[in-house]
């Protein structure tokens, strides 16, 4: 799994790719947290995700929940299929902010 | 097929013999298999955990403190009532003192903490793996790789270990003040010169005799509980017929392992 | 099919309990994302097939590939590795009757994973929302009903998204409309995550209805293992016996029920 962090102000968008599973869904928790502590709203880029397994979504949900509690903005842009699947069986797809993809949520910004 | 009644007699001794003897075999693969655990089982990336190893110790070693204390003070007076009453024959009765520390530090107190943790503990350990066992919980735990004797057997004897011997202790201490309790009253000793003249005749030896022994009843209990909880095959029966099995055998085992011990040592 | 995608191959399984044969040359396959129904009246096998499927017991000859390992093969260390891709729900649940729901569900990745202990409650969470049993993860196994347990015992299975699960009598000794909510989480599941399914039952109804594939057990052999059209289609004789649930009435050989019958009286 590879990380990339990016500045799009106000956003920071966390882009994952490859397997964010049981192995490397820690680094990318951390990473979440990471932004998190730094007062930005935060974009996680899931396009690139080839597997994405339940250990991920967690990290994604610890996320979702911090960020809420500093009342910064949360979403998801552009999920894999794969990681949608995983999102819809504990129907989290209807939880998250959801967006099709980072130049639609930066076009909505302005 | 008509077997006539010798040959069949002398089969069934040949298969209570087999039987025997496979279950010792199976025992002493179940010791080794634990020590194994509990000495490499960080290496295996299944380590015996240490919460597990205190959460047994105080099941079966802190837990059983009132009843070992109670039947020591009691063995202790009884000793000590049977000492004088015997050595008053000779006129010896001011020698009981020496007889007491002895018999207590060496023989009674490991085997009545032995025996009260065989009674106490073996029974529930056989329950408890029995239990899991028709329950498929030992399934559930070799299925997610958690393999049983490590999970259920390493934490325990670890905690038999550790306890058995400071129970032994204990019982050692509690004994001599009942006999010193009534020696106070029956031959007007005091009871710190019991105490003293105790530790005057005592040596290293007779307490690391004990202790000794009581690291053998450890790994006796443990296995023989954990054997027959293992064994277990059909349904509640099964698990009551293994906690007696456990009580019985381990308390059998206790006794002749110390028979043997003190055969070995105190000629 | 190609012999890389099938999640589980078993050829030529020979087993026995002392000197009885429990399973004589048993071969079937299923692939990646399949749910393969094992069925059979008792004492068919397919309990003991489960168990070697498991890697519980060794087999007399013959071997099991699961996700490409031979497992009768494997060594401890290797089968440990596997075990992580594998989950089992047990007919009774098999729930340690010592540990909340909670922990329960959470023991697999305690155990396999260094996981940060949030992401691990949630995980475990997660898991008992699918199975509709959200809220109950700080009660005891023994403050829940059967279908609970059987739909905990399914959360602990999954909680590390396994690519095996098994899945042994979901029904059983559950009423038809919790069996039925089972049935439909085990679609749910294959449909989400990819899984292969293997579901040991003796519910006709229910067998049709999630299998891919079904593989019929009739003492200790496979009668046949095919799709659910073909089964339902098949011409032989105990097929149709049960799944028309009429009691068997085969042939008697006069000389072996004899022998049976005064076996070490004369």
């Amino acid at each position: 799994m590879d990380i990339q962090i990016e500045d799009r102000p106000p956003y920071k968008v966390v882009r994952l790719s490859g397997d964010v599973d049981l192995h490397s869904s820690p680094r990318a928790r951390e990473a979440i947290l990471d932004c998190l502590k730094q007062k930005a709203p935060l974009l996680v880029d899931l396009s690139a995700v080839s597997y994405m397994d339940s250990s991920g979504v967690s990290s994604l949900v610890e996320g979702y929940q911090t960020a809420k509690k500093q009342g910064l903005e949360f979403a998801l842009v552009a999920v894999a299929q794969s990681a949608m699947n995983v999102l819809k069986l504990a129907r989290l797809d209807k939880v998250f902010p959801i967006h099709a993809s980072l130049d639609e949520r930066m076009a909505q910004q302005r | 097929m008509t077997l006539n009644p010798l040959l069949s007699f002398v089969s069934q001794v040949g298969q209570r013999s087999l039987q025997s003897v496979r279950e010792v075999g199976y025992h002493a693969a179940l010791l080794a298999e634990a020590f194994y655990w509990l000495l490499f089982g960080h290496w295996r990336r299944q380590p015996v955990r240490l919460g597990a190893v205190f959460k047994e110790a105080v099941g079966v070693g802190v837990n059983a403190i009132p009843i070992v204390a109670l039947a020591s003070f009691a063995t202790g007076m009884m000793l000590a009532i049977q000492g004088i009453y015997t050595l008053r024959t000779f006129g010896a009765e001011g020698q009981v003192v020496l007889g007491i520390a002895l018999s207590v530090t060496r023989e009674f107190a490991p085997l009545i903490t032995g025996i009260f943790v065989a009674g106490r503990s073996g029974s529930a350990i056989a329950a408890r793996i029995g239990t899991m066992q028709i329950s498929q919980e030992i399934d559930a735990l070799r299925v997610i790789g958690i393999n049983p004797v490590r999970y259920l057997v390493a934490p325990l004897l670890a905690a038999m270990l550790l306890t058995l011997p400071a129970l032994t202790i204990l019982s050692s201490l509690v004994a001599l003040f009942g006999g010193a309790l009534y020696c106070a009253g029956e031959l007007s000793l005091p009871i710190d010169i019991f105490f003293a003249r105790t530790f005057e005749v005592l040596v290293a030896d007779d307490v690391i005799h004990g202790v000794l022994k009581s690291f053998i009843f450890a790994v006796i209990v443990t296995l023989i509980g954990a054997g027959n909880g293992f064994n277990v095959s059909a349904g509640a029966e099964g698990v009551g017929q293994a906690t007696t099995r456990a009580v019985v055998l381990g308390c059998i085992g206790i006794i002749l392992a110390d028979m043997v011990f003190t055969f070995l040592t105190s000629r | 099919m190609n012999s890389t995608d099938l999640a589980i191959d078993v050829s030529h399984l020979v087993t026995h309990y002392g000197s009885r044969k429990i399973l004589d040359d048993i071969s079937f396959q299923a692939r990646q994302g399949e749910i393969m129904v094992i069925m059979g009246g008792s004492g068919s096998g397919k309990s003991t097939l489960l168990r070697h499927l498991l890697g519980l017991h060794q087999p007399t000859s013959g071997s099991i590939r699961l996700l490409g390992k031979d497992i009768t093969q494997l060594s401890a260390d290797e089968m440990y590795d596997l075990r992580k891709n594998m989950g089992v729900a047990f007919q009774g649940g098999a729930l340690f009757n010592s540990m909340t729901v909670g922990e329960n569900v959470e023991l697999p990745l305690r155990e396999h994973t260094r996981l940060d202990e949030n992401t691990m409650r949630i995980m475990s969470r997660m898991k008992l929302e699918v199975v509709n049993l959200a809220g109950f993860e700080n009660l005891m196994p023994s403050e829940l009903s059967g279908g609970m347990i059987k739909r905990a015992a399914l959360a602990r299975a999954i909680v590390m998204d396994p690519r095996l699960l098994f899945f042994d009598e979901p029904s059983a000794g559950l009423d038809p409309v919790v069996s039925a909510e089972l049935d439909e989480l085990i679609l749910i599941l294959r449909d989400a995550m990819n899984m292969t399914i293997v579901v040991v039952t003796h519910e006709l109804e229910s067998a049709f209805k999630i299998a891919d594939r079904i593989t019929v057990l009739d003492q200790g052999r496979i009668l046949m293992s095919d799709t659910v059209a073909a089964v339902r289609a098949s011409t032989n004789e105990r097929i149709q016996s049960l799944l028309n649930r009429t009691p068997r009435n085969e042939a008697i050989n006069p000389d072996e029920y004899m022998e049976r019958l005064t076996r070490e009286i004369f």
